[in-house]
């Protein structure tokens, strides 16, 4: 935990949690909160009903590794697609995103096609979820080295 | 890494630039910190208004009305502290929350970072991130510091204005006259004002300034809901004239001296190994010998400190 002489790919990962739609069920939503900064991440909450452009500007103005998106009322191909639209027009290609909530098995190629991994459902453990989100970040981070 | 390309972004305003730089900054350690900051450090200033408290009295709240008024003055910028856990190391951001709606809609910049278990209200690298902030030109940054103890005061070094958060009900007349927060407010706001209590709390704090001669410091009660005398804690923090940045100055420098001799010898002294029979000697003594085999290094840290 010294932060002198840190490398930049070894820091805490940043992440941001948000539920990018008409959607109040929190309580999972906090669970994660604390499961991922227990395991030593800089965590984000975007609070409850923020729109799809509020989350992306969050994202870009806090410099997360990875954007964790969770809906639990079925609108998830409506608003992830959002969210992902609004990163694309926006230009940014360097911020992985994640998803989870209630998601049927049928939806989750579509997801994965707009680059949208995980998709965790209800049960998963909380350290599958954990590591998805490391790995996804460490790669992010290693793009990011190169690009400045 | 290209700096050149990230530094023309700060200066345009590029929020992706901006947001990457306080990232690398806080991340990446002693040269990288320096690569960013020699470039940037001849541009913009700011006034930096602090905004401290105890936890829970409204600081947050507070910065989703007073943003939107000062950027009618100026550019705005928002940076907020949280604490890091001491067990894991991770942080919930969560300053972000009370003033997401006011800020996205002005398109004020707004960013929150953990405090990486620095003590004293902020996180070790604050002066570098206001600096980048000051030279994407922005003419006010407002800096929320950790929900803070009675001691956490290093807040009052780094802002031109210091204002001190305070809600109704927190303590009587004794805690008004203790040392440390309640010393260095420059503006002393009393949030919740609708609550119970309210000018009990007003009357013991002018008390307690009047004690120590300090009766002009102005001592604002704000609602943060209505947002009802907001206008006049703007206009008492405008009427605050910036600090002497020297004061500043020296304080930063101080420390970066401190990390450069760090940087400089931490391997070197890694590198003794456990077995070296110079180890001996009692520490004092080894110490000194160490930074004596470098003293031209040392002596070139001397002169350049002369030179400022």
């Amino acid at each position: 935990m010294n932060g002198k002489n840190q490398k930049y790919t070894e820091a805490p990962v940043k992440v941001l949690l948000a539920k990018p739609a008409i959607d109040g069920h929190d309580r999972g939503i906090f669970v994660l909160a604390k499961a991922f900064r227990d395991a030593g991440m800089d965590v984000i909450y975007a609070g409850l009903l923020p729109t799809p452009e509020e989350v992306v500007d969050t994202a870009i103005n806090e410099d997360v590794d990875v954007i964790a998106l969770s809906l639990l009322n079925g609108a998830h191909m409506t608003a992830f697609r959002n969210v992902m639209e609004i990163l694309r027009k926006k230009g940014v290609n360097d911020i992985a995103v994640v998803g989870g909530g209630i998601i049927p098995d049928e939806d989750k190629p579509a997801l994965e096609k707009m680059g949208i991994t995980g998709n965790f459902g209800p049960g998963t453990p909380l350290n599958v979820i954990i590591d998805h989100v490391r790995a996804r970040a460490g790669e992010i981070r290693k793009l990011r080295a190169n690009e400045y | 890494m290209n700096t050149e390309i990230l530094v023309q972004g700060i200066l345009r305003g590029d929020y992706r630039a901006i947001a990457r730089s306080i990232s690398l900054i806080e991340n990446s350690g002693y040269k990288v910190r320096k690569d960013i900051i020699s470039r940037i450090y001849r541009y913009g200033s700011a006034k930096i208004i602090g905004i401290t408290g105890p936890p829970g009295v409204g600081k947050s709240t507070a910065i989703a009305n007073l943003a939107p008024s000062l950027a009618v003055h100026g550019k705005v910028a928002v940076l907020a502290i949280d604490p890091a856990s001491p067990f894991s190391g991770g942080a919930i951001l969560g300053n972000r929350i009370r003033m997401q709606a006011a800020l996205s809609s002005k398109g004020i910049y707004m960013r929150s970072t953990s405090n990486r278990l620095y003590n004293g209200g902020l996180s070790e690298y604050t002066w570098d991130i206001i600096k980048v902030l000051e030279a994407a030109g922005n003419d006010y940054i407002i800096l929320e510091t950790v929900g803070s103890g009675q001691a956490d005061i290093d807040i009052m070094n780094i802002a031109d204005v210091t204002c001190v958060f305070l809600a109704p009900g927190l303590g009587d007349e004794i805690q008004a006259i203790k040392s440390g927060i309640m010393e260095i407010g420059d503006i002393f706001v009393i949030n919740k004002i609708d609550r119970e209590g309210s000018y009990l709390a007003i009357k013991d704090i002018r008390e307690s300034l009047n004690m120590s001669n300090k009766l002009e410091t102005p001592v604002i009660g704000v609602n943060s809901l209505t947002g009802e005398n907001y206008d006049e804690l703007v206009k008492n923090i405008l009427e605050i004239k910036n600090k002497n940045p020297r004061e500043k100055y020296y304080r930063k420098l101080k420390m970066v001296v401190m990390e450069a001799i760090y940087d400089e010898y931490s391997d070197y002294v890694d590198g003794i190994e456990y077995g070296d029979n110079s180890l001996d000697e009692d520490p004092y003594t080894l110490a000194e010998e160490i930074l004596g085999k470098n003293s031209n290094n040392l002596r070139k840290i001397k002169s350049r400190q002369q030179e400022y």
